[in-house]
């Protein structure tokens, strides 16, 4: 401590930029893993926390996946004797046509029974209409809603509320206003109760409930209940508490998670990079000063606790800076994550707080500390060895020695070799993983050597370029190897992750291309809500018919999809006329025999699987299906493997026939419309809406569908890049960092240049031809390291994230932009150190050190 | 005579209290249970039609009227009746079926013509209030005597008329939501004077009886008022146009009669 007050803090208050820029390092890799995961927690807290509130004193639910199921599973339900109350449930999102307010969740439930389970708090209103639910059940247009939200919209009771509707938008009494706590705070506020049997109409849903809650009767346990109710429902049910919609939007959720973990890691990795720069080139400076102090009787011990004492120190000031702006992203990032999260999953939530989770900030600030502190553990280790009579003379200390340099060779060709082994042993995730993460350690093993090696190749080229300044700025490299290899190896692992995000992202949008040519290939696509993944509404399917009398209209074909629960997964069924799809979308299948697989499926003897469900739950070719219906256990073979991305967990496609006899439903979510020959698509578009005028129908272009598609998939990248720009940035303050101690490490030769007649344009030109070269190599190393780190990524991708089977294409046109970029972040890096270099007092120049 | 058909005999179906005259008073007094089957018997009538007006006062003083209609078919217990709200205008036509078992809960549905929808209502749901009066929908079933066990506790006055005060309890296999309940029955008629509903040892509710007269040979309470003692509400049933043994078909008491305006 004491020798951290005398020693280590005069020295960081002499090189305040230099400290700040390391602090910057861990701040900012600390930041984005704070802001990611406390965005990510937010959302499923928000999540959590809307469906423990409407759960209320709910001890278990019945589902069966989105598509809901009949009424008549109420009755069974609340026949089971361990059941004291169980009541029917149906929840949309709709937009409130109000400018400001989003969507409203419509809780519509059974009001007399219900508040069995829910209190209805009431704050004002007709205390009779609620407590008589004979006005609220007889008036359909009948809504309650909460204190916030009127109060934010001015409204009272028997205002009029504007809503969507199946039937086009309708106008809503408010009957009732809650009060802000418990039930009513759900959803930030956005909620409104109505009765179930006329949420069943407004929404189109027929005679079904989404799920039933139900409370268990004293003298049961919960578990006895579900037991119970697992045996007279059947398998088709599932009986969880309410707590397992919040782990079945986890599992939503972890595909996005695990990006954000490998991503974090970079930037940490990153930041690591720097620290350990910052402090090699400190023990180098400070080479005199362990001599004097080893001098005087401070033992190897001492010496090497005092750099990992400062380099604590550095970790947790960067950290509790990282903790502080990670928090203030997080609210940006959790907007952005609710919102990609609503677009492609169509689950309605609201992260209304931002609220980091102690136990995460505890994680970072461990994180951000470990990993100043083994950032620290080569130059500590150092400094200890230092000996003292040498300490006290100059020498060139940067320098590699030979041993070192094949030691690092023969590590990092057992590391390579041990990691590709792992590739072919790769069954394994733990395998794969570790083989990952030899092989990135196995290129920053290489990269002290590959960067001279570079910088020497590319000295010629410099020195043609300025003879004087490209010579001085290449030995300026060469000499000082470790100080240049931690730049380069920051640079490199950032360039590393933007090739490997921008090569997924490219093979991601082509593989996307190429399905939404084959199989989304109608004109026109009909659909209950302009948001494709919200189910909230259904068309009945006699609208089919309709539809194919429209003038212009050859084909229409009618599907179903809803996600419901395989092996405790969340995946989409989508249920097809198979029949007619063959004749219009034929897709070439990964597995099976493309008309086998066709005519099997369209006579309901088998199903479809998509390429990344059969990766993700590990199914093969004719293997036998169990898929849990409402009405019976699906028990059909795999007759195709298709390329198919309706979900990132998996689709499983089927006939309607199989659909409607398991599930009781003919509801339709979207149909596909192909126009006769000669006739327009804005025509006939035109023609639909006039058709169905007053009634909830969105007519999509396939230009407009594909670009919706697109759009969200835009989106999905967009979050990666908000990451990788914080990498870039990372990296870029790792060249800053490296050019900083660069100048004040040859402030005396600087001076004794300028002493001689070295013109300040020379010394410029110098620093950012030394600049620029970082970069240079750092590209090239990034590049190399990036076709590496995409083929890791892919492979993740496939086997671990969304089971896609991606192209591996290296990303040209994001490396050649790149080019440009990083040059010209490095020689913006290199303004600041080389006006200080220019203006700096020459006197002062030559006598340091 | 069990608290349930007590409350459903004088609600709503008002099964009136007459004379029985082979049957003397004493003997009818032998025993709790006789003095509550001899009530019955004495509310016999084969169907019946009245219109009623349904007040609630709520603690605030708050006066919310409805109108019903409301017709009943057949004998205690295995009868089926049709409630039909006629006022206020939100609520006119819905209707509610009730069918009556003599060893089960009865079954009950609604009809909403707004959205033309039947929904049952679940026998979890009977505790609760009957849209917004102090009854609730168990109030409303007709069961059989041999339901409950009978005490008679001793003589009491209400209504200013002589009672026998008898205490009944449902037994084991019967679903109630009242743990007990005290019935008075007057001594002169046998006609029903007041009840008290008890949960455990708090008492929830209380009926009275009141504006007595004879309707076709049946002794008929024009008048009743339940009290929630727990909501300090009341509401008051006054019975308007009342008729026994009126000619009525099976085929009005069903699901399809209901949803016909």
């Amino acid at each position: 401590m004491i020798l951290l007050r005398l020693i280590s803090w005069p020295y960081f208050r002499k090189h305040v930029l230099r400290t700040m820029l390391t602090i910057a390092g861990i701040v900012l890799g600390v930041a984005v893993f704070v802001g990611m995961h406390t965005a990510n927690q937010s959302v499923l807290f928000a999540f959590s926390q809307t469906v423990d509130r409407i759960a209320g004193k709910t001890e278990l639910q019945v589902t069966a996946g989105e598509a809901g199921f009949d009424e008549e599973i109420l009755e069974k339900v609340q026949s089971a004797s361990s059941v004291r109350v169980a009541v029917p449930v149906i929840e949309a999102v709709v937009d409130t046509r109000i400018k400001g307010e989003g969507s409203l969740l419509i809780l519509g439930v059974d009001m007399m029974g219900d508040r069995g389970l829910r209190d209805y708090d009431l704050d004002s209103g007709d205390e009779s209409v609620i407590d008589d639910p004979l006005v609220f059940l007889a008036q359909p247009d009948s809504i309650i809603l909460t204190k916030e939200f009127a109060d934010a919209n001015h409204l009272g009771v028997q205002s009029r509320v504007a809503l969507g509707t199946v039937d086009g938008e309708k106008e809503f009494t408010v009957r009732g206003i809650m009060k802000s706590s418990g039930l009513a705070s759900a959803y930030g506020g956005n909620l409104a109760i109505m009765d179930i049997y006329a949420a069943q109409r407004m929404f189109g849903r027929g005679r079904r409930f989404d799920r039933i809650d139900l409370a268990v009767q004293p003298g049961h346990t919960v578990a006895e209940c579900e037991q119970e109710l697992r045996t007279l429902l059947g398998p088709g049910l599932q009986v969880d508490p309410p707590s397992g919609r919040g782990q079945q939007f986890e599992a939503i959720l972890s595909a996005y998670s695990m990006m954000v973990d490998i991503s974090s890691l970079f930037a940490l990795f990153i930041g690591m990079f720097i620290i350990y720069n910052s402090f090699a080139i400190a023990v180098t400076q400070r080479r005199a000063e362990i001599g004097i102090l080893r001098a005087l009787g401070a033992t190897r011990g001492q010496i090497r606790w005092l750099f990992l004492g400062e380099s604590a120190v550095t970790g947790l000031i960067g950290s509790l800076g990282g903790l502080a702006f990670g928090v203030l992203i997080a609210r940006a990032i959790a907007a952005t994550v609710g919102s990609l999260i609503n677009d492609v999953y169509g689950v309605g939530h609201l992260a209304d707080e931002v609220a980091a989770d102690p136990k995460l900030l505890g994680i970072a600030l461990g994180i951000g500390i470990a990993t100043s502190v083994v950032a620290a553990l080569i130059p500590a280790r150092n400094a200890a060895r230092v000996d003292p009579v040498q300490a006290l003379q100059k020498g060139k200390y940067q320098v590699l020695s030979a041993g070192e340099n094949r030691l690092r060779v023969v590590l990092a060709a057992v590391l390579g070799a041990v990691s590709i082994a792992c590739l072919f042993y790769g069954g394994s995730r733990a395998v794969f993983y570790v083989g990952y993460m030899l092989a990135i350690v196995a290129a920053l093993l290489l990269s002290p050597l590959l960067s001279l090696a570079l910088a020497r190749a590319i000295r010629p080229v410099l020195k043609w370029l300025r003879p004087v300044e490209g010579a001085l700025a290449a030995d300026s490299l060469i000499q000082a190897p470790r100080r240049t290899s931690a730049s380069v190896a920051a640079l490199m692992l950032s360039l590393a992750l933007v090739v490997a995000f921008a090569g997924m992202a490219r093979a991601s949008y082509d593989s996307i291309l190429g399905w939404m040519n084959t199989a989304l290939n109608p004109d026109l696509f009909v659909v209950p809500s302009q948001n494709i993944a919200v189910r909230t509404f259904r068309f009945p399917s006699s609208m089919g018919p309709e539809l194919a009398a429209v003038a212009g209209v050859s084909r229409v074909q009618m599907v179903s999809d809803m996600r419901i629960i395989f092996r405790r997964t969340p995946i989409m069924a989508v249920a097809l006329e198979v029949e007619s799809v063959a004749q219009t979308a034929r897709r070439t299948p990964v597995a099976g025999n493309e008309d086998d697989m066709y005519r099997l499926t369209a006579e309901g003897r088998g199903l479809m699987v998509s390429d990344n469900l059969a990766q993700l739950q590990r199914l093969t070719l004719g293997e036998m299906l169990e898929i849990p219906a409402p009405y019976g256990v699906i028990r059909l073979p795999i007759v195709g493997i298709v390329v198919d991305y309706s979900d990132q967990q998996g689709t499983v496609l089927m006939d309607r026939t199989v659909f409607a006899k398991y599930w009781h439903d003919d509801t339709v979510n979207v149909f596909r419309v192909y126009l006769q020959p000669g006739s327009r698509v804005p025509d006939v578009k035109q023609r639909i809406l006039e058709r169905f005028a007053g009634r909830r129908v969105f007519v999509l272009t396939n230009g407009e569908l594909r670009a919706y598609i697109l759009k969200i998939t835009d989106q999905w990248f967009g979050l990666t890049s908000v990451q990788i720009a914080v990498a870039v940035l990372v990296a870029i303050l790792g060249i800053v960092n490296t050019l900083t101690v660069s100048i004040t490490d040859r402030r005396r030769e600087l001076g004794v240049l300028q002493a001689v007649g070295g013109l300040h344009g020379q010394i410029r030109r110098t620093i950012w031809m030394e600049a620029l070269s970082i970069g240079a190599i750092g590209l090239m190393l990034g590049f190399a390291l990036g076709a590496v780190n995409l083929y890791y990524i892919l492979q993740i991708v496939h086997r671990d994230i969304a089971g896609m089977r991606l192209d591996y294409e290296y990303p040209v046109s994001v490396a050649l932009a790149l080019v440009p970029t990083i040059l010209g972040a490095a020689l913006v890096a290199a303004i600041w150190p080389a006006e200080s270099a220019v203006h700096g007092s020459l006197v002062e120049a030559l006598e340091y050190e | 005579m069990n608290k349930v058909l007590v409350v459903f005999a004088s609600f709503v179906c008002f099964v009136p209290s007459r004379f029985a005259g082979l049957r003397t008073i004493e003997a009818a007094a032998d025993s709790a249970r006789q003095i509550v089957a001899e009530s019955q018997h004495r509310t016999e009538a084969t169907s019946q039609r009245y219109e009623g007006l349904l007040q609630v006062f709520d603690a605030k003083g708050k006066i919310a009227d409805k109108r019903w209609t409301f017709e009943r078919l057949g004998s205690h217990g295995n009868s089926k009746a049709v409630l039909r709200f006629t006022a206020p205008a939100e609520v006119k036509g819905v209707a509610l079926l009730i069918v009556n078992h003599p060893d089960r809960s009865s079954d009950q549905w609604m009809w909403t013509p707004a959205i033309e929808r039947d929904r049952r209502i679940a026998l979890q749901d009977r505790s609760t209030r009957f849209f917004g009066t102090d009854f609730s929908f168990e109030d409303l079933e007709e069961r059989d005597v041999d339901q409950y066990d009978y005490t008679l506790a001793g003589d009491d006055t209400a209504g200013g008329a002589l009672c026998w005060k008898i205490e009944s309890a449902p037994k084991r296999t019967k679903s109630s939501q009242y743990t007990r309940s005290i019935v008075w029955i007057r001594k002169d008629t046998y006609a029903l004077a007041r009840i008290e509903n008890y949960i455990k040892d708090q008492i929830v509710r209380r009926l009275e009886y009141s504006a007595f007269e004879k309707v076709q040979g049946i002794w008929t309470a024009r008048q009743l008022e339940m009290t929630d003692l727990r909501r300090s509400s009341r509401t008051r049933l006054t019975l308007d146009k009342l008729d026994y043994n009126v000619p009525l078909k099976d085929d009005d008491f069903t699901l399809e009669a209901i949803r016909r305006p």
